[in-house]
Formats: C-alpha cells, structure tokens, sequence
C-alpha cells in the first residue's frame, strides 16, 4: 500500500478542520504509533497484518496532517529496544520497512508533486546493509523537497540520540573546530538527528500507555502531551482532532513557559561567555574599565558563533556523505 | 466565513473548559458514588482517557472512611494503615516524581504528597516545577515536611533532602526528596557533554569511546537521582515542562489536575492506577 493517500475530507471533517484552523494549531507533530500487535490479537489476524495495518494508518494520518495544515510529522517506527523481540518478528518488521522504501522510490513522482521530503533518524548502521541502503535513496531523492516532512525514527532510542549528539560534538572539540566551552543546549539540539527540524509542538501516543519510551525526550520538553487510548491501527480523524484541540488548550501556557526558558538560555549564554572572557584577560593584571570589558564579550561572542557555524557546516558535510556514500552503493548493486 | 469559524472555534473551546470544569466538580461530588454511575457519567461525557480517573481504580479505594491512615487514633495504627495501603498496590514505585505545572506552590499540600508517599513505603521522592521555585524555597518545604510527620507521628528513618550540587555523593538508601528545577535536565546534560568533551580535548579519551552507559554513568555523579517510575503531574498543563529529559525515558505519566487541596484518596487512585500499568521494554 501507498504511502501518500490522495483524497479530500469527507463534509463534516472539512467543516471540523475549518474551526480547528481558526485557532493555534501545531505546525509538527510527533506519534507513537502504538498498539499493533494489540489490534492483531484483537482481530484474530497475525502480527505482520497488525504492523500492515499500521502502516496504512501512517498513509491516512499523514493525508489528515495535510489537511490540517501540519507541516511535519514524526513518528516512531522501530525502537532500538525492539531488537528484543523474536527474530521472527525482527525479520518481518525489517522486510516490511524493505517493501515500503522500495514502494516509496517508486512513488517518487508522487512524492515530487507533494513535495514531501522523507527523513529517517536513528542509529542506520544497526540495520542490515541493504535497507541502510534504500533509506538513504529515498532520503537523498526527497531531500530538496520543502512542503511536507516526514521523519520516521528507525532503529531509534532518544538516548542513543543524544549520545550520538555528544559524540560529534567531541569530534568537532578533537579536530580543534569548537572547544568544550561551546557546548551549550542549543549546540546539542543542532547535532541531534533531528536537527533540521523544529521542536514538535504535540507529541500523540495511543494504546492507553502512559510513557515516553525514549521518544524525543530532549525534543518535546516543553510539547504538549496527550496520551490516547484508541489502538493505533484503529485511530481516526476525530482523534487527532481531539489531540489538536488539547493542543490549543494548552498552547498559551506551554508557549509562555517556552518564552520563559528561553530567555533563561540566553542569559546563561550571556553568563557563560562572559567567564570564557574574565578567564582568558586573568592574567592582563589591570582590570578593563566596563567598555572593554563589553567589547570583549562580544568579539568573544562572534567568534564563538563563527567557530560553531563552521563545525556546523562540517557536520552537515560529514552527514550529507554518509547518505550519499550509502545511496550510491544502492544504485551500483 | 473565516469569521463564522472563529466563533465556533471560540464556542467550541467554551464548551470543552465547562466539560472539564463539571468533570472536576463531579469528580469531588461522586467519591462515594458506585463504580458504575461514575463509569457511565463518564462515557456521556466523552472524556479522553487524561480527563478521567479509572473506575476499576476508584472501586479499590472505596471503603469505610474509618480505615483510612489519616483518620487512625493512634501513631501505630496510622503506620500500620499507610503500610497497608503500600502493599495493597500492585506494584509501588521506588521512585515518584511530583511535577507541578503552571501553579503557584503550596507547600502544605506538596509536603502532604511526600509524607504520604514515604510513610507508604516509596524510598525516593522528587519535587519539581519549571520556575525552580521550588528549589529557591527549599528549606520551607522541609519545614513543612518535618512538622507534618512529627504531627503524623511517621517520623521514620530522617528524611534526607538533596538540593543542588550541595550532596554529591549520598548513597540514598534513605528516604530521600529531591528538590529539582530544569537545571537539572537538559543543563546536567550539557555540563556531562562538556566535561567528556575536555577529556577528548586532553586525550584522555576518543569520541569513539563515548557510549550511552558513559553518559548515565557521569550524569549519575553528578545528583544521584534513580529513573523516576511514575510521575504524577499536577497541573492543568500537559507538558513535562523540561523535567530530567535523560531520566525520564520509560516513566510512567499520571495527571492530576492540581496539587491544592489533593486528597489522600487521589494520590492512592493514581497510585493503583500506576500499578495496572505494563511495561513491555520493546519486547
């Protein structure tokens, strides 16, 4: 089955997501898509057709999304804790995610038209070769794409996420490209996976479950949560309706408490930079009257930005070749 | 028409803030009710799942009045009864975090939580809220804390209260209240992020090395704080507002409306609510 499901709204619907669009609505959302296996119990079918049904869910969700003007959506698809499962199920889940990337570079004309660019976060090289592979075509092929964004979480845990982001973080202080007193939140939060995106501001999960199951932690610290109880294979426009409407509840105090933290960063920034400077003039004996003082602070400052751009760039460098590397080596086999 | 739409958006947003509000007041109003016309208020409302307390839960902690801990004559029996209450769930959290969001904090009624929770049996207590108020007051909420079990007669073992930085290498193998702010998420992070990155600097270390055991480990050094198991949110706003991102990765997430006037009995439904829960860990 396809992953883009062309069709309008049904009436009712139209008129729904008419009044939802007149207030806030979330510009990306994030889903754990839970509740697969569950579903295949309860219909007496295998768990291959409960993860089947669960894609072609994704395919209707994502149609929804669009209409209601969500530009990004990012979901849950395969945890690194999932590895645990029987191989058997393991295999299957691997040959499902094989058949719907080859089904995703056949439908690149459609994706063209939609202008939807498909990302894939997570640890790839956890995964067999071959499907490292065609994630990375489809990746590459949908790449300029700027209308929709779709990020599927593959071989993910947010853990893993954050490690992977300290890591090359130490790489850039090892090629002598930024140096440890640069780390800061908003560094960290451009070397996750998810850096080419912006924080969700709704993160969805169904089946009933109640936890975050190392899902974007760092990424939805201030998202609105809303837990659902409807098995995902099962879910409907209404629910997300309803989970939108949460949303607009809570939106103005989760943006006030956003606005809060932010300028708390800025001020630690200030406050960090400004010991980076006393530190390097310690030694100078006279102290600098306050106009020295503050035009040291900002050169200290630009330089500090121009050293994180560039390893920035190099980073962005080293990630567009890993994809590049891989999806060539898809086409030569 | 964008006119008409925007109204309705209004009346419809109208109409949801007076659902919760009646659910609220049903809420208090129906304690003693029976299961089953709670259970079936509640469909007609169509409430999701946040909204709604479990009937299932409701129904174990519905008892004579007289058997509640609070209600006991004696300091034994007050013990006795809390003790109860803990090995009557089904599982208990070693770990519970209290997480206030967007409300002014009322230290009696936060001091309440902890003093249940310990005299229950749950070891490790945190308390948060986004503006670390919390944490500014601390020594007002240990007051409180103190006074309440000296009036409850649950002294225990002494509580030990970990703010920040200050006890670094407490074992908590006591009863312990965590006192946290956001500085204790993402900025432990970065302090833990930075502090390898000097290491990879000095050439004590490769980047290669770094591994997701290796972060726990020196986030750990830092406040020795265990994965909180249940967290109950007190608020109305449905976020984590920042709360310990790293920790916070297989907890479970119960909402309670406020933390004003909270009862014993909210605290015990979430409580056997957090016991139904099933953790799969991928599997």
């Amino acid at each position: 089955m396809s992953w883009i499901k062309e069709g309008e709204l049904n009436f009712l619907e139209r008129i729904a997501a008419n009044i939802l669009k007149a207030g806030p609505m979330p510009k990306h959302v994030a889903f754990i898509m839970d509740g697969n296996r569950r579903f295949a119990r309860k219909k007496n079918v295998d768990r291959q057709e409960g993860h089947m049904q669960g894609f072609n869910k994704l395919a209707e969700t994502l149609r929804w999304c669009k209409h209601l003007d969500i530009q990004e959506v990012t979901v849950y698809a395969f945890s690194i804790e999932n590895f645990k499962r029987t191989k058997d199920e393991v295999d299957g889940l691997m040959e499902l995610a094989r058949q719907k990337f080859l089904r995703l570079l056949d439908e690149m004309d459609n994706l063209k038209k939609h202008e939807v660019c498909v990302r894939v976060l997570g640890d790839l090289n956890m995964l067999p070769l071959d499907l490292q592979q065609l994630i990375a075509k489809a990746v590459v092929s949908t790449k300029h794409h700027n209308k929709c964004f779709l990020n599927v979480c593959f071989a993910y845990t947010s853990r893993y996420e954050i490690t992977n982001a300290v890591r090359e973080m130490a790489w850039g202080v090892e090629k002598g490209l930024i140096k440890p007193s640069d780390v800061s939140e908003l560094l960290l939060s451009e070397c996750l996976y998810s850096y080419n995106s912006p924080n969700p501001d709704l993160l969805i999960r169904t089946s009933g479950e109640v936890r975050l199951s190392d899902f974007l932690l760092w990424q939805t610290s201030h998202s609105c949560i809303v837990f659902q109880s409807v098995l995902w294979p099962e879910y409907t426009f209404w629910n997300l309706c309803e989970a939108v409407i949460q949303y607009q509840l809570n939106h103005k105090s989760i943006q006030k408490a956003r606005d809060v933290y932010q300028e708390q960063q800025s001020l630690q920034q200030l406050e960090a930079d400004r010991a980076c400077v006393a530190e390097q003039h310690q030694g100078n004996g006279k102290p600098a009257d306050s106009k020295r003082r503050q035009e040291a602070l900002e050169q200290y400052s630009a330089c500090r930005e121009e050293r994180v751009h560039d390893f920035l760039q190099a980073l962005k460098h080293k990630r567009d070749l890993f994809f590049s590397d891989l999806s060539s080596q898809a086409v030569s086999t | 028409m964008a006119l008409v739409y925007g109204l309705l958006w209004r009346l419809l947003l109208f109409l949801v803030h007076i659902n919760r509000a009646f659910v609220s007041w049903l809420r208090v109003r129906t304690r003693c009710f029976k299961g089953r016309l709670w259970e079936r208020a509640m469909a007609s409302l169509l409430l999701p799942v946040a909204f709604t307390e479990f009937p299932e839960e409701q129904k174990k902690i519905q008892r004579s009045p007289d058997l509640m801990p609070l209600a006991a004559d004696n300091v034994a029996e007050r013990q006795a009864l809390f003790l109860r209450d803990g090995k009557s769930l089904e599982k208990l959290p070693m770990h519970i975090g209290l997480l206030l969001v967007d409300e002014e904090p009322n230290y009696t009624d936060i001091a309440n939580l902890i003093v249940w929770c310990m005299a229950m049996g749950i070891s490790c207590v945190s308390v948060y809220d986004d503006n670390g108020i919390l944490q500014k007051n601390n020594s007002l909420l240990m007051k409180e804390v103190i006074q309440l079990q000296r009036h409850l007669g649950v002294e225990g073992s002494k509580v030990e209260f970990l703010n920040n930085g200050s006890d670094r290498h407490v074992v908590s193998c006591r009863p312990t209240v965590n006192v946290l702010s956001p500085e204790d998420g993402k900025q432990s992070i970065v302090q833990a992020a930075q502090q390898l990155c000097r290491s990879v600097e000095n050439k004590e270390r490769s980047p290669k090395d770094i591994s997701v055991s290796m972060l726990d480990c020196l986030l750990r050094e830092y406040k020795n704080i265990p994965d909180p198991d249940l967290v109950l949110k007190l608020g109305p706003v449905e976020s984590t507002l920042g709360f310990l991102p790293w920790h916070i990765r297989l907890t479970e997430f119960i909402s309670l409306s406020s933390h004003r006037n909270i009862s014993y009995e909210d605290l015990l439904g979430a409580l056997h609510r957090y016991g139904a829960c099933q953790q799969r860990l991928g599997k």
